[in-house]
């Protein structure tokens, strides 16, 4: 009974346990045991026989693989730095007070609400050649429609996804710009005037240092999810023409349908690296900047 | 000098809202048209107002089904994010020690992970627990994705709290661990309206864990009944764009009536510091 009592007032020191619990049954546990499953030439069926690095050391000779690491890389250097960019600027623009500010704020962020499969068959209808809804434009404009199998040659499809993904989250990236400019005090900007500062000099000494935070947000969750993409795409292309803008996630859900298990895993760990390098670069990067300011 | 400048300001917004808009704009024009009609006669940008698309689309997709599937799933995943990842938090910055300084800290790498690379194993594990094409399992899985990111929430969250709102309930007669879900909790709404809207969200919007966990034809979520939909309706894009309708609507519709939680919700605890 006593016991009881003592562990009922001391109960706020388990409070972390149902989300550990939950976290480790289905995200650690798995992922220590992919790890294991990489190391193997496992295809979900036969007994798995230990192979150690030759899955990895397969995937350096594996053509597909090096494409789809080209088009992932691709995708990531074209959607980051754009969001970024743009997001910003959409938030410069948006800061000021207008009449109507609110609504443009949220059309602007409507579309990052949507399922990016579902917003990909809605750019479909628009980039289709022959019924699309571009190729319809131009025709009746009398523009021309020669070039407009976009999504059938893999260079303009991938820029063609690189686009519709910044069109598609560039209000996230404005909404968390957004946030870091309204935090920011106004009597920064009056000392920066007595001072002389121009628009340039404020934005460049006042603004972009006080949204650091906001930065450091954006660009890595930008660079986490443009590497790991794949909605978009099999909505548009489904890594056509052949598999030329196939991303490596969608390379890791095909060969696990392949039941290329083993091989699938370690593709999938050589993902996650990928994924931390840069972000890694880019978190050291940024803390030192700030270290110096 | 001004108007033109004010001039020119409006112009930049409407061009802003044009282009993120005419998507949706195309998509219901195609909706509405009867199969007969092709894309554009001419320049014509009214449609036919046919409606029976929608009902048509509604009907083969069995999306009032898909749509049951999601919202349990999307429910219940937000319910045990809410609970597990508040009371988490609350551990981890009031009562910390080494224990829960590495928990966070692991939570912190893991939210670099995306969860696709962890498939293979997982979808052992479903197996192994006999959760392939339940609600209860894919609850459970998208809890778990949530976990990190909510809980870095929370704890940014209660680290400005000050610790007052509860001592006061303690010195009454409180555990912490009542004092937690009586006072606490309640001071924590607007992260939780955040993880409500963020995590409802992706958990609604998920594709890549649902087709291959809930593959059954009865356990489809809106995205994959969507995509079967276009799968088997190549062809007549007014359907397809009446599906898409459908299944963008729900969303849409939540984020004009939650807006104002949705924009505090996101900047809520993630751009302070």
């Amino acid at each position: 009974m006593n016991l009881l009592r003592k562990l009922w007032n001391n109960l706020h020191l388990f409070m972390a346990l149902p989300a550990i619990l939950l976290f480790g049954l289905f995200f650690i546990y798995p992922l220590a045991q992919g790890i294991g499953i990489s190391l193997t030439d496992s295809n979900g069926m036969s007994a798995p026989r230990f192979v150690g690095l030759q899955n990895f050391i397969d995937f350096f000779h594996d053509a597909r693989a090096k494409k789809d690491v080209y088009n992932t890389v691709f995708f990531a250097i074209g959607s980051a730095p754009l969001l970024n960019l743009f997001g910003f600027l959409y938030a410069l623009i948006l800061d000021r007070p207008f009449k109507g500010k609110g609504f443009v704020r949220a059309v602007v962020y409507l579309p990052a609400v949507i399922s990016p499969l579902i917003m990909g068959y809605v750019w479909y209808f628009i980039l289709q050649p022959d019924r699309g809804f571009l190729y319809h434009l131009l025709q009746s404009l009398h523009l021309g429609t020669g070039g407009s199998d976009w999504l059938g040659n893999a260079h303009s499809a991938l820029i063609v996804l690189v686009f519709i993904n910044v069109w598609q989250f560039v209000g996230m990236t404005m909404i968390i710009y957004l946030a870091g400019l309204q935090s920011i005090p106004k009597e920064l900007y009056e000392a920066g005037e007595i001072d002389g500062a121009g628009y340039i000099k404020s934005l460049w000494y006042i603004t972009i240092p006080m949204v650091v935070q906001s930065i450091k947000i954006n660009v890595v969750t930008n660079i986490i999810g443009s590497l790991s993409v794949f909605e978009v795409i099999i909505a548009l292309t489904d890594g056509g023409p052949g598999y030329s803008t196939e991303s490596l996630s969608i390379y890791i859900l095909r060969m696990l349908y392949g039941s290329f298990t083993g091989y699938s895993t370690a593709v999938a760990m050589i993902l996650f690296v990928m994924i931390i390098i840069p972000v890694f670069i880019f978190m050291r990067y940024i803390n030192k900047k700030e270290f110096e300011m | 000098m001004k108007n033109t400048r004010t001039l020119g300001k409006y112009a930049l917004v409407a061009g802003m809202s044009l282009l993120s808009l005419i998507p949706f704009y195309i998509l219901l024009y195609l909706a509405l048209n009867k199969p007969s009609r092709t894309l554009f006669n001419g320049l014509s940008l009214l449609p036919d107002f046919n409606f029976s698309n929608f009902s048509e689309a509604w009907e083969s997709s069995r999306m009032g089904l898909a749509t049951v599937n999601s919202l349990i799933i999307t429910i219940g995943g937000a319910i045990l994010i809410i609970l597990a990842a508040s009371s988490a938090g609350y551990a981890i910055v009031r009562y910390s020690n080494k224990f829960h300084q590495s928990v966070f800290n692991l939570l912190l790498i893991c939210m670099m992970i995306p969860a696709i690379i962890i498939t293979v194993p997982l979808y052992t594990l479903m197996k192994s627990i006999g959760g392939i094409n339940t609600h209860w399992a894919m609850i459970l899985l998208m809890a778990s994705n949530g976990i990190p990111f909510s809980v870095f929430l929370y704890a940014g969250f209660i680290k400005v709290l000050p610790r007052e709102i509860e001592e006061s309930a303690i010195i009454d007669g409180c555990t912490p661990f009542t004092a937690f879900w009586r006072v606490t909790f309640h001071f924590l709404r607007p992260v939780t309206a955040a993880v409500v809207i963020l995590q409802g969200l992706a958990i609604w919007n998920n594709y890549g864990q649902a087709v291959f966990f809930l593959q059954g034809q009865d356990m489809r979520t809106i995205p994959l009944a969507v995509s079967m939909f276009f799968q088997q309706y190549g062809a007549q894009w007014n359907l397809m764009a009446a599906a898409a309708v459908i299944g963008l609507a729900p969303a849409v519709v939540a984020f004009l009536v939650f807006q104002k939680y949705f924009v505090k919700g996101i900047t809520a605890g993630a751009v302070k510091g």
